[in-house]
C-alpha cells in the first residue's frame, strides 16, 4: 500500500504540481505550435506521452545496467575483456546514448504504428518526427538518470517509478497543451492588441495557466495524509 | 499544419526533409564511415576529458560537505569519509585536533515542496544530540522555501535530542518536545527538512553509536 | 541560401536582431524561459550556448564536405551531444555552484534547436569562418534575449541586479515571488515579444513613411 501511495505521489506531482510545461518549461516548441486546434494537440498529447514512456523505459534500463557506476553489464563486459574487477563508470556518455534512445524509439514507434494502428498514425504519426527534439523526453531521461545515478542502492529508482514518472509528465503535458488549445479556439474570436497577436499572448495567456497551476502546490501531501489515515 | 510549423519555425522553411528520402547507394560502410570515425574521436575525447574533469568534480562534490563539518560539529578540525559505519549512508567522522571523534555528518536527502533537498545533519558522537543542520540542494519556491537554507531557521535544529520525532508547526521552537518553528508561508517546506532528519537518524543512529563506541574502545586501549 | 549565400559580417549581424533566435524564431525557450529567474544563470547558460555553437559550427562547417545528406542530422546530432557534455563537465569542475543551479537545461541544449538550425542552414553549407562569425552572432542574439528577460526578472522578483541590490527605499527587503516563479517567466516573455513586435511594427511604418514622399 505504501508503494502504492509512493507511486501515485511521483504520477500526481509529475502530472499538475511540477507540470513539465507550467512549471519546468519543456516542451515549449510543440505547446506553442501545435496548440491551434484541440484535436491536433490531443494527437500531440497522446505521441508525447506514447515516446515519453517507451523512452524512459529504455533509458532506465540503459543506466541501470550499462551506464551507472559499477553497472552489472559493463563491469561485466570489462572483467571479461581482462580488464580487472574495478568499477566502471560511463556515466559521461549518458547524454549521447539517451539522445539516440530517444530518435530510435521515436523512429520505432513510427513505424511500428504505421504498419499496425494506420488509424492511429492518421491521427498522431505526423508529429512523431518532430519530437526527437522535444525535450521533455530528454528530460523525463534526465530526472530518472539523477534518481538512479549516484543515489544509495535503497534510494535508488526502479522501473516502475520511472515508468510512472515519464507517464505523469506525459499526461501533464496532455492536459496542458489541450488546454491552451481550447483557449486559442477562443482566442481566434477576440481582439487582441497587434503586436501581442500570436506567441506574445499564447505566452501571457500561459502564465495565467501556471499561476492557476501553482494551486496544485501540496495535493501531493495532502493525498499521501488523506492515504496514511485510510489505512490506518 | 504547415501554418502551424510556421509559427514554430517562420524563418526556416529548408530545415527539414531536404534531402532525407533519398535512398542510400552504395555499401553500408561507406556510407557510415564518417559517423563510426566521429564516434570514436569523440568518445576518445570524452574519455580524455572525463579523466582530467572526473577528479575536480569528485573533489567539488566532496569539499561542499567536508567545508561545512567545522559549522556543524562543535570542536571539529578534520573529516574523513567513512561509507562503512551506517551501512552504505553517506557519513562523515568529524575529529578534533588530535584525531579524536567528536561527532557525525551525515547526508539525508528525501522529497520537498517543489524537488529533492538534501541536506547534512551535524550529530554529536554518540548519536544523542542533533549538534548541526545544513542545506546542500534544494529547489524551493523562492522568497518562501528557499528560507530552509537560512541560519535562522537552521538553527532551530541544534541541540534537539535524536530521541524525539521533529514535527513543523505554526508556533515557537520548542526543543524538548521536537517542535521546530515552521516558516511562514513554507509549512511543506519545513515539514519535509523535519521528516528528512528523522528519517536520516533514525536509519543511523543504531550503526554510528556502536562505531563510536567501538572507536573509544580503541582509543582506550592505546 | 545558394553555395555563396551571406557573408561573415552579414551572418553575424543578422544572428543578433534582424534574426534573433529568441524573439525572431522562437527557438531555444525551455532554458530562456528557465534560467532567467537571475543574471548569474543567464549569463552561465550564454556562454555554455556560445561554447557549444562555436565548437558544433566550426566542425560540421569542416567536415561539410564529407556530409551524406541523409546522415547529417545523425552527425549534428553526435556532435552537439559531444560538446554539450563537455560544457556539462567543464561547468561542474569549475563553476560548481551554477552547475548545480542550471541542473538538467544543459544537457538540455542538446534539443535546443538554435544549434542544430544553425548546423543546418549555415555551417553545413559554408566556410569556416562565416560559420564561427554566424555562431558568435547567433550566441550573441540569444545572449541578448536571455539577459533582457533575466534583467526584467530579476529587478522585479529579487530587486536586485547580478545580486546588487538596485530597488530604492526597500533596504534589501524586497520579493515578488511571482516574478522568479514559472508564470513570471511566460509573462514577462509575453510582454517583451509584444515589446518587440511594436517596435519593429514602428520602425518599418517609419520608413515606408519616409520613402512615401519620395516615391
Amino acid at each position: 500500500m505504501e508503494y502504492f501511495v509512493n507511486l501515485l505521489l511521483i504520477g500526481v506531482g509529475a502530472a499538475l504540481i511540477h507540470n513539465f510545461v507550467f512549471y519546468y518549461f519543456v516542451g515549449l516548441c510543440p505547446f506553442l505550435g501545435v496548440s491551434k486546434r484541440i484535436d491536433m494537440a490531443f494527437g500531440m498529447g497522446l505521441a508525447v506521452t506514447f515516446v515519453i514512456s517507451i523512452a524512459s523505459t529504455l533509458s532506465w534500463l540503459l543506466t541501470y545496467y550499462v551506464l551507472r557506476p559499477g553497472a552489472p553489464v559493463s563491469s561485466w563486459i570489462w572483467s571479461t575483456l581482462g580488464g580487472g574487477s574495478g568499477e566502471v563508470n560511463l556515466t559521461i556518455l549518458s547524454y549521447l546514448v539517451y539522445i539516440f534512445a530517444i530518435a530510435s524509439s521515436v523512429q520505432f514507434v513510427e513505424m511500428y504504428v504505421r504498419k499496425f494502428f494506420p488509424p492511429l498514425y492518421k491521427s498522431f504519426g505526423i508529429f512523431l518526427p518532430l519530437i526527437t527534439t522535444n525535450c521533455a523526453i530528454l528530460f523525463a531521461c534526465l530526472e530518472i538518470m539523477k534518481n538512479v545515478v549516484g543515489v544509495e542502492p535503497a534510494a535508488m529508482w526502479g522501473l516502475d517509478q520511472a515508468l510512472v514518472l515519464s507517464l505523469g509528465g506525459g499526461v501533464g503535458f496532455t492536459i496542458a497543451i489541450v488546454i491552451m488549445a481550447g483557449i486559442r479556439e477562443e482566442l481566434e474570436l477576440s481582439e487582441i492588441p497587434e503586436p501581442m497577436r500570436g506567441p506574445g499572448i499564447v505566452f501571457i495567456v500561459a502564465g495565467i495557466l501556471a499561476l492557476a497551476f501553482m494551486g496544485f502546490a501540496g495535493v501531493d501531501s495532502a493525498l499521501a495524509r488523506l492515504f496514511k489515515a485510510g489505512m490506518s | 499544419m504547415a501554418d502551424d510549423r510556421a509559427v514554430e519555425e517562420p524563418r526556416q522553411p529548408a530545415a527539414e526533409g531536404v534531402a532525407l528520402s533519398e535512398p542510400p547507394k552504395g555499401g553500408a560502410l561507406s556510407q557510415a564511415w564518417l559517423v563510426l570515425v566521429m564516434a570514436t574521436f569523440f568518445g576518445a575525447a570524452l574519455a580524455g576529458v572525463e579523466h582530467k574533469l572526473g577528479p575536480v568534480i569528485a573533489m567539488n562534490k566532496l569539499n561542499e560537505t567536508i567545508l561545512q563539518v567545522p559549522s556543524l560539529v562543535p570542536g571539529a578540525v578534520e573529516t574523513t569519509p567513512d561509507m562503512e559505519s551506517a551501512h552504505g549512508k553517506n557519513v562523515f567522522r568529524a575529529l578534533d585536533e588530535n584525531g579524536r571523534l567528536v561527532g557525525w555528518v551525515v547526508q539525508g536527502r528525501g522529497q520537498g515542496f517543489a524537488d529533492r533537498i538534501e541536506v547534512l545533519i551535524g550529530l554529536d558522537a554518540s548519536v544523542a544530540t542533533i549538534t548541526g543542520l545544513f542545506v546542500l540542494d534544494q529547489k524551493e519556491t523562492p522568497g518562501l522555501g528557499d528560507n530552509i537554507t537560512t541560519r535562522a531557521f537552521r538553527d532551530r535544529f541544534a541541540g534537539i535530542g535524536t530521541d524525539v520525532t521533529l514535527v513543523a508547526q505554526n508556533t515557537t521552537t520548542n526543543r524538548e518536545a521536537g517542535v521546530i518553528q515552521a516558516l511562514s508561508g513554507a509549512t511543506i517546506s519545513s515539514s519535509a527538512v523535519c521528516t528528512i532528519v528523522n528519517q536520516t537518524v533514525n536509519e543511523v543512529k543504531e550503526p554510528l553509536a556502536e562505531a563510536a563506541r567501538a572507536a573509544s574502545v580503541v582509543r582506550g586501549d592505546r | 541560401m545558394a553555395m555563396n549565400g551571406p557573408t561573415a559580417t552579414e551572418r553575424f549581424v543578422n544572428g543578433i536582431l534582424p534574426e534573433n533566435p529568441v524573439y525572431r524564431q522562437l527557438l531555444g525557450l525551455c532554458p530562456t524561459l528557465a534560467v532567467t529567474a537571475a543574471m548569474k544563470p543567464a549569463l552561465t547558460m550564454a556562454g555554455a550556448v556560445l561554447f557549444v555553437l562555436v565548437c558544433a559550427n566550426v566542425l560540421v562547417s569542416l567536415i561539410r564536405g564529407l556530409l551524406k545528406p541523409h546522415l547529417r542530422i545523425l552527425v549534428f546530432t553526435l556532435t552537439i551531444a559531444t560538446f554539450v557534455t563537455i560544457a556539462d563537465r567543464l561547468l561542474a569542475a569549475y563553476l560548481y555552484s551554477m552547475s548545480k543551479a542550471l541542473g538538467p537545461y544543459v544537457p538540455l541544449i542538446i534539443v535546443n534547436c538554435i544549434i542544430i538550425s544553425r548546423c543546418e542552414i549555415c555551417s553545413s553549407k559554408q566556410g569556416v569562418v562565416t560559420a564561427i562569425a554566424d555562431a558568435f552572432g547567433v550566441a550573441f542574439g540569444y545572449a541578448l534575449a536571455l539577459l533582457s528577460i533575466a534583467t526584467v526578472r530579476e529587478i522585479l522578483g529579487r530587486g536586485t541586479w547580478l545580486d546588487i541590490p538596485v530597488m530604492p527605499l526597500t533596504q534589501g527587503d524586497y520579493g515578488w515571488s511571482v516574478m522568479i516563479l514559472s508564470p513570471g517567466a511566460f509573462l514577462v516573455m509575453g510582454l517583451l515579444l509584444g515589446l518587440w513586435n511594436w517596435v519593429e511594427k514602428r520602425r518599418a511604418r517609419g520608413r515606408l513613411g519616409a520613402s512615401a514622399p519620395g516615391a
